[in-house]
Formats: C-alpha cells, sequence, structure tokens
C-alpha cells in the first residue's frame, strides 16, 4: 500500500506499522481529572466579584484581582510540587480564610511532610510576589495515586 | 444537550454548567493530545488544567469561526509547547531509547492485538518505543505529527489549529515523518 503523496514517503516504510499501531492504542483519561479541573476552573471563577488584594508597590498601591492571585498560586503551586517528587497539584481557589490548595501525592510519599513543605515554600512564593498582602495557604491533600 | 457550540455560547451567557459540560465532553481528548505531546501523564494533567483555565478566560473572544473542537485543539496545543518549553533541562529523550528496545523495532515482528499475554506485553512495548521516538522529536514537528498520525485531523484543520498555511503545514509534516522514520530506523 502506498499513500501516494510522495516517492518517498516515510509511511510507506513497512516500520511505520507502528507508528500506526501507537495511533490505534487507546489513552484512558485519569480516574478524577475531570473533577480536578472542574474543581480548578470553579476555583477561578469564584473570583470575579471578589474583592481585589492590594500589594503596596513603589510608593503606590496595586491592586491584583483574586483571579490574578489564583492563576500566580496555581502556577507557582505546580512548579513548587514538581520539585516534590511525587506531588501534583490539583486545584487552587481563594476562599475567604485563604489560598486552599488541593494536591495528590504518589503512594509511598510521605504525604504531611511534603504538603507542609508546599505549603510553606508557595506561602514564602507567594510572600515573594504579593509582600504582606499574600493570603494565608492551606495544602489538602484530596487523593492518592499508585504511580 | 451536548452540542459544542451550543455550550459555548450558554458559557459566555454565563452558564457555568455548560461550561462544566464542555470539559466533561472534551478533557479525554485534551488529555490524549496532551500526553503524546509531552509525553508524562502528570505533565499531560498540568497541561490540561492550564488548557480548561485559558479556554474559560477565553471564552469571550470565542467567535464561532472555526469548530469547538478546533479551538480546543489550539488551546490544548499551546499549553503543551509552553509546558514543553518549561521544562528544565533532564534526561535527554534520545538517551532514553535504549538499545534494549532494538529488537523489538524489527519490521515484521508487530505483535497482533489479539495476541497471547506475552505478545501483548511486546506490543505495549513496541508502542511505548515508537511514543518514546515521537518524545525525541523536537515540538513544532511532535504537534502537527500527533494531530494527523494519532488525532487523524484532516491537513485544513491542523493548519487552523497550528494558524499554518496547508502547503507549510504539509512540509513540517513530512520534515516530522522522515525524521520519526530515522529514530526508528536508528533503533534497529
Amino acid at each position: 500500500m502506498t499513500t501516494g503523496e510522495r516517492p518517498d514517503d516515510p509511511r510507506d516504510d513497512p516500520r511505520w506499522e507502528l507508528v500506526r499501531a501507537a495511533a490505534r492504542t487507546t489513552v484512558p483519561t485519569p480516574p478524577g481529572l475531570v473533577a480536578r479541573v472542574l474543581q480548578s476552573v470553579q476555583g477561578l471563577r469564584g473570583q470575579t466579584t471578589s474583592e481585589p488584594i492590594e500589594v503596596a508597590f513603589d510608593g503606590g498601591r496595586l491592586r491584583v484581582s483574586g483571579r490574578v492571585v489564583v492563576l500566580i498560586a496555581r502556577r507557582l503551586g505546580t512548579e513548587l510540587a514538581r520539585e516534590l517528587d511525587g506531588v501534583h497539584v490539583s486545584a487552587v481557589a481563594l476562599e475567604a480564610d485563604g489560598l486552599q490548595v488541593l494536591i495528590t501525592v504518589r503512594y509511598g510519599v510521605a504525604a504531611r511532610e511534603a504538603a507542609t513543605l508546599l505549603r510553606a515554600r508557595l506561602r514564602d512564593g507567594l510572600t515573594d510576589q504579593l509582600g504582606a498582602a499574600a493570603p494565608p495557604v492551606h495544602v489538602h491533600i484530596v487523593d492518592v495515586h499508585p504511580n | 444537550m451536548s452540542d459544542p457550540a451550543e455550550l459555548v455560547s450558554r458559557a459566555v451567557d454565563g452558564d457555568p454548567s455548560a461550561f462544566d459540560a464542555l470539559v466533561r465532553l472534551h478533557t479525554p481528548q485534551m488529555y490524549r493530545v496532551a500526553l503524546r505531546i509531552t509525553g508524562t501523564a502528570a505533565e499531560a494533567e498540568d497541561v490540561v488544567q492550564e488548557a480548561w483555565l485559558a479556554a474559560w478566560r477565553a471564552l469571550g473572544r470565542f467567535r464561532h469561526e472555526s469548530a469547538v473542537s478546533t479551538w480546543l485543539y489550539r488551546v490544548v496545543t499551546n499549553a503543551a509547547f509552553a509546558q514543553v518549553r518549561r521544562r528544565k533541562p533532564t534526561v535527554s529523550l534520545d538517551a532514553a531509547l535504549s538499545s534494549g528496545d532494538t529488537e523489538l523495532l524489527t519490521p515484521g515482528v508487530l505483535a497482533d492485538n489479539r495476541a497471547d499475554p506475552e505478545g501483548q506485553f511486546v506490543r505495549a512495548e513496541q508502542v511505548d518505543a515508537v511514543l518514546r521516538a515521537i518524545a525525541g522529536l523536537d515540538v513544532s514537528q511532535r504537534v502537527p505529527l500527533v494531530l494527523r498520525e494519532f488525532e487523524g485531523l484532516g491537513y485544513e484543520e491542523i493548519a487552523e489549529v497550528l494558524e499554518v498555511s496547508v502547503p507549510a503545514l504539509r512540509s513540517r509534516l513530512h520534515r516530522a515523518r522522515v525524521a520519526l522514520l530515522a529514530k526508528l530506523r536508528e533503533l534497529r
């Protein structure tokens, strides 16, 4: 069988059947992924009407919306979690008593220590960016996954 | 009701359940693409999360000029591009193609899907080796290759996703296929 597009088309090589076989392989969606995405979206959606936080900045004040705080925390938290092998940030939401960060951990990881470390590093990172206005950080372990 | 265009319209009008329905409908497609571009489940999940947050923020700018699925392919591939480019240098992906895989990629030994457990194991190993070879391609080649060979999108739709011309896409895809075949040959 030839593809007929080019005389030297790689798809005419017998090895290309390996690519076709890989393409036929189904990719299961990880359990709970949809729920975690919905939590993240809800965490962002809930910030459209909340009061912005104010950050002292170059002699003036910078107003940062709750939505931006969530996005900063999510990006920072994701990067910090990646440095802690086996920890993954599932969702971030800003509520009245501070940032709620939901994480999943791999089975075998010292979950409490990992959560404490992530909370401290995230709090430090947010303080670097937002100063004293950085909200308190609460980390919750919501799931354990096998690998 | 699960017409994606209608769901987007309702979400733009402020119906949160419509956007949630879009998430439920399209997350498997988004994850599949993200996994095949990034090569790791953890990164793929981050990409999917980032992509949906980006989609939610961009909802108001969606003009229905392209299909919702095309728009979401664009959002997830952009998030995957960003993820791959943010990576800190780690182990070379080429190095991950260990010599131990070579016999598995000999033409003619592709195991049948209905084979015995050993055959299925060999087939899974073959598929993994191909996916690692794809992960070793430059991301600019990997993305169109995944959309064409794995997602089965047409040239026009991929060109729209990547915002390039069809001739430019065809050329890039050909180079990607040549590069992938060269990697598969190296494994012999």
